[in-house]
């Protein structure tokens, strides 16, 4: 014990001479110039948008542009909201609805699914899952347009129940969850077997509470994906009512050319949520990126 | 946890066996309807790429194949390869727009991404997760929104681009319009969407990597930064090589989602001006729901799925080797 804290104690001293440390010093100004321009390089379109948002057209058309609205206006955003062919609370309704319920079905069947790949053995356990496997990692534009047929076959074209039968179950969710269940010991279910639980009873009551933490990393990056969807929403949804909300601002984009300020109004409206729910749940969502990375 | 003790059979091994059998057999059967289903979803895609199929004719009984829904075999193809229709040229123009948009796009975001991670690696805690909540910020963002934001900034009379543009003496441009303008050999309009899918896209790999170069065993910098070695000798002796599984990673998946391409695209250009940002995906969409030439739009999507597939292959053979440190 003594000895290691002795070795340790030089190493540092050995490993810190004064130049070196000047020299990081020297160093840090560079990298936090840099860093800031990095921030702002991201930061600053975010910000032109909202400032746009608050100036009236005709101030956004001027050359040179100002940078500070000139005479700050609540105009666009009250347009916004009176306008009758844009009900903004119905197109959230729409996202909510999809988000809830692909989020919903994912986590319950990645759970389910990945908890019985993990814990039990059957036959053909190892064909199924390369099987499974497989077959969602292939790319959705190939199989968009049977998708879209089938669906026109079933009358779901302009229901949003036609963005959730075809993401209930996800890959990385059941490999994600797969790779939880293995960690959980076997005692823990063996211990609510014995007291007479029922199978479903053992993943409902003893799994699922185990796997708090992946299912809400899940369940924030599935909301993302769903809320921000874009190509397979405008395919399916044709009419405006149904529409979900990138879909929506397209469509307003392209119904207003030219009222630049308006347009941005809009887009503030559509992404703010989802940013403030980020800042929120920023450390979930960075984690569930790298686990989806670094497996 | 609090299941009630019940005097039960489940305690008889073959009860037992008997209730996870009927668990997994509960679960397997609808997972293999739904795995029948994909496989019945692909092989009606791999179908129609044979078909001149349009939804809109009333085909054979079969799906809508045959009839005036005619089989032409591998006709797509030899087209696509040697056609000189509209479509076929179309194909090898977003053919080779793709590939452009992403042997431009991994390289910058390379560049950018790469130091950007180093750099905040080596900075303290606090501010390293607020950097890092910005920088993620535009991957978060819906890409509708990013394609009007930057439409707004490369607007040609009011946009902030060419404000600074004309700030530093340079000539403005008509940056998402102007058909003819270029710059190192890839259009004005194209520059204008890779930059865009840069800004949203480069905080994802910032983050990856963090992540990598946090996972290197401190001890092995040190020892470097002991014999001596100076910044950018550790960064690219000892780190870079440390995190090259998160490197091939991140080099396959940012080549994967520039392949794929779209939404930024389609809303910033639809493929204009005179096609010169018309990738694959954008030209699929229209040829299979603006058009309705399914069987085209199908045999086009093979295409880009055999790209992406042997694009994922090389790197799960890559990605294989085992790393001990």
């Amino acid at each position: 014990m003594d000895i290691s804290t002795l070795s340790k104690d030089t190493t540092t001293k050995l490993t810190k001479p004064r130049r070196f440390s000047l020299k990081i010093r020297q160093g840090r100004w560079l990298i936090y110039l840099i860093l800031i321009l990095g921030l702002s390089f991201t930061l600053l379109p975010f910000l032109m948008m909202i400032l746009s948002s608050f100036k009236t057209n005709l101030e956004l058309l001027r050359i040179p542009p100002t940078f500070w609205p000139e005479k700050f206006t609540l105009q666009n955003y009250i347009e916004i909201f009176n306008d009758p062919d844009l009900p903004l609370m119905r197109f959230y309704g729409n996202s909510a609805f999809v988000a809830f319920f692909n989020v919903t079905s994912t986590l319950f069947t990645s759970s389910l699914i990945g908890y019985m790949f993990a814990k039990f053995e059957f036959p053909g356990k190892k064909i199924l899952f390369g099987l499974f496997l497989t077959m969602m990692m292939i790319p959705m534009q190939i199989t968009m347009i049977p998708s879209y047929l089938i669906l026109a076959k079933i009358g779901l074209i302009n229901s949003l129940w036609g963005l959730v039968v075809f993401s209930a179950v996800d890959a990385f969710g059941i490999f994600l969850m797969r790779q939880f269940c293995e960690t959980i010991p076997n005692d823990l279910m063996d211990a609510a077997r014995i007291d007479g639980a029922s199978e479903w009873k053992v993943y409902w009551k003893i799994v699922l509470p185990q796997l708090g933490a992946p299912l809400a990393t899940l369940g924030i990056l599935g909301f993302m994906f769903s809320w921000n969807a874009y190509l397979w929403p405008m395919i399916v949804l044709q009419k405006v009512e149904v529409r979900t909300l990138p879909v929506i601002l397209t469509w307003f984009n392209s119904a207003h050319t030219g009222q630049t300020a308006l347009v941005m109004a809009a887009t503030v409206l559509i992404i703010l949520p989802i940013l403030v729910v980020f800042v929120y749940f920023q450390k979930w969502i960075v984690q569930g990126f790298t686990m989806s990375g670094l497996k | 946890m609090r299941i009630k003790l019940k005097q039960n059979s489940a305690l008889k091994g073959g009860g037992l066996a008997a209730a996870k059998g009927r668990f997994v057999l509960g679960i397997t059967i609808p997972l293999l309807l739904y795995v029948s289903l994909s496989i019945f979803v692909l092989g009606w895609a791999l179908l129609l790429v044979f078909f001149e199929y349009s939804p809109v004719r009333r085909g054979g009984p079969f799906l809508g194949l045959g009839g005036s829904n005619p089989f032409v075999g591998l006709g797509n193809f030899v087209e696509m390869v040697k056609g000189t229709s509209i479509e076929a040229h179309l194909f090898r123009t977003s053919l080779k727009n793709t590939l452009i948009f992403a042997f431009v796009v991994l390289p910058l975001n390379l560049t950018i991404t790469l130091p950007l991670a180093w750099m905040l690696e080596s900075i303290g805690q606090r501010f390293k997760t607020m950097f890092r909540t910005i920088y993620f910020m535009p991957v978060l963002t819906s890409s509708v929104g990013v394609a009007l934001i930057w439409m707004s900034l490369y607007h040609p009379q009011s946009g902030w681009i060419n404000e600074i543009i004309r700030f530093f003496g340079g000539t403005p441009k008509a940056w998402l319009s102007d058909p003819t303008a270029g710059f190192m050999g890839v259009s004005v309009s194209m520059w204008g969407v890779i930059f865009a899918y840069l800004w949203q896209d480069y905080g994802f790999n910032v983050v990856i990597f963090i992540a990598a170069l946090q996972g290197v065993p401190k001890m092995l910098r040190e020892a470097a930064v002991i014999d001596g070695a100076n910044h950018w000798q550790t960064f690219s002796k000892i780190m870079v090589p440390l995190i090259r599984p998160a490197l091939l990673f991140v080099c396959v998946m940012t080549m994967l989602s520039s392949f794929q391409v779209f939404d930024i695209i389609q809303v910033m250009t639809d493929g204009g001006p005179s096609y010169n940002t018309q990738v694959l995906v954008l030209d699929i969409y229209k040829n299979a729901f603006r058009y309705h030439r399914m069987g085209w739009a199908a045999a086009e999507s093979l295409v880009l799925v055999l790209i992406v597939m042997s694009i994922t292959i090389f790197q799960m053979r890559v990605l294989r080797t085992k790393w001990e440190y």
